[in-house]
């Protein structure tokens, strides 16, 4: 699954109640353009799981596990009425107070094996948390954690390295050091380091020399699997980064050097998208940088995330002429489509008569131009508030399966 | 991809795993998988609950909630009516309101909220309100919030205040008008200043009712000053429709308005309902009352900065008032 892919079919699934609220929860989705922070290509290891936190929809369907309330009748006909809800059997495992009351990190892995044999999710993401809580702050336990994950299989990798990437020892420079150097290492498969590198995401912060490592491997055009996982690793510490302290600069420029750089479209698309969930306020030099990407990526999904992450900008006059010029020379609709609403949010009413321009040169846009200028005659000027009174956030099918 | 290697390799490693610790499996729990009942899972929840780690507290508390659906309605019900300590009454409130939420047993809120409403004991209504929080409960339990900010105890008007908060803010994103004006009516119906404030301080109105709005711009009036900035805030979030009035309601209020915090409320939500267009309203606000110039000041250089979400001219005001 693509991190394309993946965005578009990120709207939740349709809940049993609260249909606003998912609506909504969808339009947030959309909003940004991509989820590339939330999802994972290939499921990149052990971030992806631990990032769910509670939500019962993304975790794995366990058998036997959870009830995670599958409706069945999926197969009947129109006449017959819906059979009751039918629920999974939830597991009580016999001696498990036991196991959490003896469990120690040197038999772990021995008495873990059956219970993560057994499928059962809920029982695996216990193991998780019961290892952070066995790794605490020592480093020396992250690192012989650290070292089972080389030869480990998949479902124990991922209570290795969940747990690995939740504990207080990963912000030991000894482990974080660690992690990258086997992140790097070339002897392991791909998806292994891929997940190594996403256990990463939970630092503070990265050191020139760390974020250098990564960026050149992201760009690298075998890094595959892992080079992605680098790359939304390399995002979401910027993130934490930049609201902690205000410092996304030279991430930034890892990023765009990995979207401007790398061979891979998705990891391309990946380094151009995230900026756009930490919204740093564009200097010149990145300005500079995205109008380059909105004139000269072949990929429509990377100009998208260009137009996007340029709409937050210190110069809202030059953001407007830029998208004028780049709505008129591009061909392809879902572009256009994010040139005219992020015009928008670039400089909101402000952008009504560019807008009305690009409207006269594509009457697609005439209905949507009506639409924004009531919006803002009606005295909006938040253009999230604007995005969520849209009637139709997605006019042009872009968001979900316009390939 | 690559991974469908890892998968392979997966058969293998629970024996592998097994034999490279034989050593230390002598005193290995025979774990084993069983079917849950209500009894059991209330055992091991007590005790788990006094000895247990945290990952297993948390592991127990979740296993009941999703065990909730296939256990017996009956017994499960019975044993929430028998149960009086509060800690337990929570979880067992947690997993009626599951069966409720998975449509499992509909009847099931109605249960827990009478417990809420009708309990002897505080600690008891309080942790069956949190058993309902983060959940749809409040479009099921008519005007159950309404009650439960007049509850005589402090901590349970508190716990619906909660409810209230988080359920609109995490269930609804603050985009379901009438779970916001749930939100709003108990706020005006509690006498507890603290609960109405706190309510107002955290909600999001960009979806209430013209109603709501009124009974928002009435807290403007109140003679507790945490209210009145309350008020002053949920009014800077309103519908479209409300905003002219509620520029309107504070602009007027500010040249009466005693107390400074809620002055400082006063400027941010005047710029919050008019953005860039509020500057001039802001210059001459500034002028009303040097103590607060600098506040003025520094929305009239944000505002000027020509963003377009709220969240973000909130964020650059914070960063710049927090530069050296």
């Amino acid at each position: 699954m693509t991190p394309e892919s993946l965005h578009r079919s990120a709207a939740p699934a349709p809940g049993r109640r609260v249909p606003k609220a998912l609506a909504w929860l969808a339009g947030a989705a959309l909003l940004v353009g991509g989820v590339a922070l939330l999802s994972s290509r290939g499921d990149a290891g052990a971030s992806s799981d631990a990032e769910a936190g509670g939500a019962a929809a993304s975790r794995k369907g366990a058998a036997g596990g959870r009830g995670h309330g599958g409706r069945a009748g999926a197969g009947g006909t129109q006449e017959e009425a819906p059979p009751p809800p039918r629920f999974d059997e939830a597991v009580c495992w016999r001696e498990l107070e036991r196991f959490d009351a003896a469990v120690t990190l040197e038999n772990f892995r021995a008495w873990a094996a059956p219970l993560l044999a057994s499928g059962d999710s809920l029982v695996a993401d216990y193991l998780t948390e019961r290892l952070t809580e066995l790794i605490g702050q020592d480093p020396d336990r992250a690192s012989e954690v650290l070292s089972w994950a080389r030869t480990a299989g998949p479902d124990e990798f991922n209570v290795l390295l969940t747990a690995l990437r939740g504990s207080e020892a990963v912000h030991h420079a000894q482990v974080a050091t660690q992690l990258l150097a086997q992140g790097m290492d070339a002897t392991l498969d791909g998806g292994r380091r891929a997940g190594i590198l996403a256990a990463l995401d939970t630092q503070k912060r990265f050191e020139p020399a760390a974020l250098d490592t990564l960026t050149s491997f992201a760009k690298d055009p075998v890094s595959g699997e892992a080079g992605w996982a680098a790359t939304r690793t390399i995002a979401r510490v910027m993130k934490r980064d930049f609201e902690a302290k205000g410092n996304a600069a030279p991430y930034m420029d890892a990023l765009l050097a990995i979207g401007t750089e790398s061979p891979d479209e998705q990891i391309r698309y990946l380094a151009l998208s995230t900026p756009m969930h930490a919204t740093p306020v564009l200097d010149e030099h990145t300005r500079a940088q995205y109008a380059k990407v909105l004139t000269q990526e072949g990929s429509p999904d990377g100009r998208e995330a260009a137009a996007h992450n340029l709409s937050i900008s210190g110069d809202p006059q030059e953001v407007l002429e830029l998208f004028a010029q780049a709505f008129a020379r591009e061909q392809e609709t879902c572009v256009r489509w994010a040139l005219f609403r992020f015009a928008a949010r670039a400089s909101g009413r402000e952008a009504l008569p560019v807008m009305a321009n690009m409207a006269m040169a594509d009457p697609r846009f005439q209905p949507l131009y009506q639409i924004f200028e009531q919006l803002y005659a009606s005295g909006l000027h938040d253009f999230v508030r604007l995005w969520n009174s849209l009637p139709d956030q997605d006019p042009f099918g872009c968001l979900v399966g316009h390939d | 991809m690559k991974r469908l290697c890892l998968l392979l390799t997966l058969p293998l490693f629970p024996l592998l795993a097994t034999g490279a610790h034989a050593a230390s499996a002598d005193a290995q729990p025979a774990l084993r998988a069983s079917t849950c009942s209500v009894r059991g899972l209330m055992d091991d929840l007590r005790r788990g609950l006094g000895s247990g780690s945290p990952s297993y507290q948390r592991y127990l508390r979740t296993l009941l909630r999703e065990a909730a659906v296939t256990l017996p309605d009956a017994e499960l019900r019975d044993a929430f009516a028998r149960e009086t300590d509060p800690v337990m009454a929570e979880h067992l409130a947690a997993a009626l309101v599951a069966r409720a939420e998975r449509e499992a047993d509909p009847q099931a809120m109605d249960v827990v909220a009478q417990r809420a409403l009708q309990d002897v004991d505080p600690a008891v209504r309080a942790a069956t309100l949190r058993a309902m929080r983060r959940t749809g409960a409040l479009e099921r339990t008519g005007d159950l919030y309404e009650r439960m900010v007049r509850d005589e105890s402090p901590q349970v008007r508190q716990e619906a205040a909660t409810n209230l908060i988080e359920d609109n803010a995490h269930v609804y994103a603050g985009q379901y008008g009438p779970a916001a004006d749930t939100a709003v009516t108990a706020a005006v119906a509690s006498s507890d200043p603290e609960v109405t404030a706190r309510i107002l301080d955290n909600l999001s109105t960009e979806k209430i009712s013209a109603e709501s709005a009124e009974r928002i711009t009435s807290l403007l009036r109140s003679d507790d000053a945490s209210v009145r900035k309350a008020a002053v805030n949920a009014l800077g979030g309103v519908p479209a429709e409300q905003m002219q009035g509620a520029r309107e309601s504070l602009l007027a209020m500010y040249r009466e308005e005693p107390d400074e915090g809620v002055r400082k409320a006063l400027l941010q939500s005047v710029a919050q309902l008019g953005f860039d267009g509020a500057i001039a309203d802001l210059q001459r606000l500034r002028d009303m009352d040097p103590r607060l110039a600098r506040e003025a000041d520094a929305w009239i250089q944000v505002l000027g900065m020509g963003l377009q979400e709220w969240s973000l001219l909130l964020r650059e005001k914070q960063r710049l008032q927090q530069a050296p």
